[in-house]
């Protein structure tokens, strides 16, 4: 009883998420909006690289940056769009409380609305790939995708993320809104330090052993090496230019699993500390808009 | 002589975005008014009625689809920033102005955008605060106050700036009793007090129109389908007889309708409690005794009955045939 | 004694302003978002530089670059978005109803916002220059003045225009604030000169006044800075202040208009659209 209702609130919550998400404007205009941007985020990069490079996009290391930044999208849209849930439906709709006191379950709630923003962002990061590979030569192949390794590794870490959005949405309760700046630092410091854009082994030890605790850095690689795993070794074979080379692949996915285990413990642990927090100071429906 | 508002035939229609998004709305249907100033004006009407629509045109916020609207002799459309210089509007339900702010710096903030120096103004909101009962939350955060306070609080921005013509929308709207007799009583002192000062209400609520205006139009589906003072408008139906009549669960209402000498009645079920009360409009007080016989007949027991004083609710039931649900 | 149109505004600019510094100094969380955090995308490009063996300079384009966004960020989301919030809480019908000026009221939120914005632009140029070893070298500081503040000046103007969409749009306006954000610092060099786009595009770009705002003030700060430059500093600062102009009357146009089609349309305060 309680998990079917619980799959029914996941179920009306990525309803609720895809009505917000889709409805401002006319399917045409939004399907425009879909392609372009994506695709206009990516291009600071390629410009960056062909400015420094000369073109030279058949460069491994192009292919790496593109595939990671198309992949962070995930990371991005995730994590602010579940943070953004909390404060626009708290300050804005102001339907928070009502879904709040309901009795059907929040995580689940917050877990619907992630769920549909990781399906629209997917169709955001496959017409950013294929921009890549057809506009712009990225180095994927589709007969050498490693599937057995690239399916898991991106449901894994989809989880994983979405499970790291749950904590930022308790700590969204007890923020006011111009901390929308949470959502763009967590996901800054995954940008920075997980190897989205630059292999890790370019940031000084202190922080490269950081990287190694993040969860994230083990899904861009793996998910690159089901991906590219040409490119990538080709980029390995001078060094070890990703940091994670000594790496195999199940060694990869167990350390997946596990951060989402412990990622899992952690974000439950955080909201339900953070929600016991914002019903004791009456931050559940309060405004902090100026 | 100026009125403080006056409208010619005007009419508001609102087109859909997008065709499959339903029909257009006619929402004002030549509405002529005219509103002397220092009066105290209501506009009664149930839910949809244009109310709302009407003083957003007269507030310069939306314009009209045809017709003419003036406010203190400026034309709407056409002279808005004059307009502007001499109204103010409270809405019922408001939740404008910053929670992060306290009340006084809220009110400070909205009177800056009418050109009043500080020191005037804080002294105009502190006298308010204490004629409304707010001053002890004169410095508090705006989120910490509770309904009634938020809206005492909306109704002092809309006087504080000290205008010629206030539009309150329904302002005392899901206030208790105390704060809707505070606001009610500050609006007809302001009104007396003043020199041509003009209020124009917007509210549902009967006994608050009877109460405070000097006139009222009562508006239905845009159309304005009487307009005069309080009295002359329960004169509309003082021919008639008013019953009142409260029976246990009265199944079938339909053979009311058939006796001769009702003008009008409505009705209300309370399947809680196993009631039903009726109200008639009489032409004829003979009636009375083949309503009795009817309720009697059905199988219900009259557990009241009883003749009323006509009221704006009877005088709305007459012109449009339904009560304020 | 009544006031002059000028006081009037400038009063109106003082009390909308006033929420948002009070705002923030009773939120202080803002501190830490806006001094560490946006550090951390300045960070990744300075990384990438590093890691593709550009030429030192360009880490300081970007970090510089990274300053300049929080201005960019100002205008974009706590100005002409900001419009879409006041109209969801009620408030854009209380400034509409005043009389004063629309610019009077997106200047107050421009000028509230302003200690915030620059104390992330001055964190991230501080940040950046100590981790990265960076080094800023001024040759004039008086131009530089000059260049910021013809370049904010047109910024904020164009920012007011964009502003005005929102009297008449919602979430579409919102959405394309969102799908401005990117392209624009693409277009504006805000990572890289704007040169390397090729003229005609640089040349495009140039209508968004940070383009060349960032492009001068990359040239007095950088002694590299002319070999990457697109034009000279004082022909920025001549179609800097031109643009100064036609923002603010543009601005003035466009909000009147828009103001307009929102009342016809009734869609000027509805909500939830």
């Amino acid at each position: 009883m309680a998990v079917s209702s619980d799959l029914r609130t996941f179920k009306n919550a990525a309803w609720l998420g895809w009505q917000m998400e889709a409805n401002w404007t006319d399917p045409f205009l939004f399907a425009t909006y879909s392609i372009v941007k994506p695709i206009a985020g990516t291009l600071i990069l390629v410009f960056m690289f062909l400015v420094v490079t000369g073109g030279e996009t058949d460069n491994p290391f192009f292919s790496y940056m593109f595939v990671g930044n198309a992949l962070y999208m995930f990371v991005a849209d995730v994590l602010f769009g579940v943070t953004w849930v909390i404060h626009d439906d708290r300050e804005h709709y102001m339907t928070l409380r009502q879904v709040y006191i309901a009795p059907s379950s929040f995580f689940s709630y917050v877990l619907g609305r992630a769920a549909i923003k990781i399906a629209i962002t997917s169709v955001g990061v496959l017409l950013t790939l294929a921009f890549g590979v057809f506009v712009l030569g990225i180095d994927i192949v589709f007969g050498a995708i490693d599937w057995v390794l690239l399916v898991p590794a991106l449901l894994v870490g989809l989880a994983c993320i979405s499970i790291l959005g749950l904590a930022l949405a308790g700590v969204t309760l007890l923020t006011a809104k111009h901390a929308m700046g949470i959502n763009e630092g967590i996901a800054g410091v995954f940008y920075v330090l997980s190897g989205v854009i630059f292999p890790i082994s370019i940031l000084p030890s202190w922080a490269q052993d950081i990287s190694k605790w993040l969860p994230v850095t083990y899904w861009m690689e793996a998910v690159r090496r089901g991906l590219m795993p040409d490119a990538l070794a080709q980029l390995n074979s001078r060094m070890n230019v990703t940091g994670l080379a000594g790496f195999d692949n199940v060694m990869l996915m167990a350390v997946m699993t596990l951060g989402v285990l412990v990622s899992l413990l952690l974000s439950i642990s955080m909201f339900r500390y953070a929600d016991h927090v914002a019903r004791r100071k009456g931050k559940i429906d309060w405004t902090t808009t100026y | 002589m100026q009125y403080a508002v006056e409208t010619e035939a005007l009419t508001r229609v609102f087109q859909p975005k997008r065709k499959k998004e339903g029909k257009s709305v006619t929402a004002l249907d030549s509405v002529d008014l005219s509103i002397k100033q220092g009066e105290l004006f209501g506009i009664l009407g149930p839910n949809g009625a244009g109310k709302t629509t009407l003083l957003k045109i007269l507030s310069t916020l939306l314009l009209p689809t045809s017709g003419k609207a003036y406010v203190a002799g400026f034309d709407v459309e056409t002279d808005f920033q004059e307009v502007r210089k001499r109204i103010n509007m409270v809405s019922g339900g408001e939740v404008s102005g910053y929670g992060l702010l306290t009340v006084k710096e809220n009110l400070w903030m909205f009177s800056q955008f009418y050109g009043i120096r500080t020191k005037v103004a804080i002294e105009r909101i502190d006298r308010m605060l204490e004629q409304f009962g707010l001053m002890d939350k004169r410095n508090e955060k705006v989120r910490t106050l509770s309904t009634g306070q938020r809206q005492k609080m909306n109704v002092i921005r809309g006087f504080v700036t000290d205008p010629d013509i206030i539009f309150l929308d329904e302002p005392t709207l899901g206030l208790d009793v105390n704060a809707s007799r505070v606001i009610r009583e500050y609006i007809v002192d302001w009104v007396s007090n003043g020199t041509d000062k003009t209020v124009l209400l917007t509210t549902h609520y009967m006994a608050e129109a009877d109460q405070l205006c000097d006139r009222i139009a009562i508006i239905d589906n845009g159309k304005i389908l009487a307009c005069d003072t309080p009295e002359n408008l329960k004169k509309l139906v003082k021919t008639s007889t008013m019953l009142k009549l409260d029976t246990t669960m009265l199944d079938d209402k339909r053979v009311l309708e058939t006796i001769k000498g009702i003008e009008k009645f409505t009705y209300a079920d309370d399947a809680t409690n196993n009631l039903t009360s009726l109200k008639f409009v009489l032409q004829d007080e003979s009636a009375v005794s083949d309503i009795v016989s009817e309720v009697v007949r059905s199988g219900a027991k009259i557990l009241a009955l009883r003749k009323t004083e006509p009221t704006l609710e009877d005088v709305f039931i007459k012109m449009v045939g339904k009560g304020f649900e | 004694m009544s006031e002059t149109w000028l006081m009037k505004n400038l009063r109106a600019v003082k009390g909308r302003a006033y929420p948002r510094v009070v705002g923030g100094n009773r939120e202080p969380s803002w501190v830490f978002f806006e001094i560490a955090l946006p550090i951390l995308t300045v960070a990744a490009y300075a990384y990438i530089y590093k890691f593709m063996s550009a030429r030192p300079e360009f880490v300081g384009y970007v970090i510089l670059g990274g300053a300049m966004t929080a201005f960019w960020l100002n205008i974009l989301w706590s100005m002409a978005s900001q419009f879409y919030w006041e109209k969801e809480t009620g408030n854009l019908q209380l400034y509409l109803i005043a009389p004063i000026s629309r610019m009077a009221i997106l200047a107050g939120m421009a000028v509230g916002g302003l200690f915030m914005t620059s104390t992330r632009a001055l964190a991230t140029i501080i940040i950046g220059v100590f981790v990265f070893s960076v080094s800023f070298t001024l040759s004039d500081p008086l131009l530089m003045v000059l260049v910021f503040v013809v370049t904010m000046i047109a910024l904020y103007g164009m920012g007011m225009m964009f502003a005005s969409l929102y009297m008449l749009l919602g979430r579409e306006a919102y959405h394309l604030s969102n799908l401005m954000t990117e392209p624009i610092y693409l277009a504006s060099g805000f990572y890289f000169p704007v040169k390397y786009l090729g003229f005609w595009a640089a040349a495009g770009a140039s209508f968004i006044p940070i383009t060349l705002g960032l492009d001068a003030l990359r040239q007095l700060f950088f002694p590299t800075g002319s070999q990457d430059a697109f034009l000279s500093v004082w022909t920025e600062v001549g179609i800097l202040s031109a643009l100064c102009v036609l923002f603010l009357i543009l601005s003035r146009l466009s909000l009147d208009y828009m103001e307009w089609l929102g009342k016809s349309t009734g869609r000027l305060t509805l909500r939830w659209q």
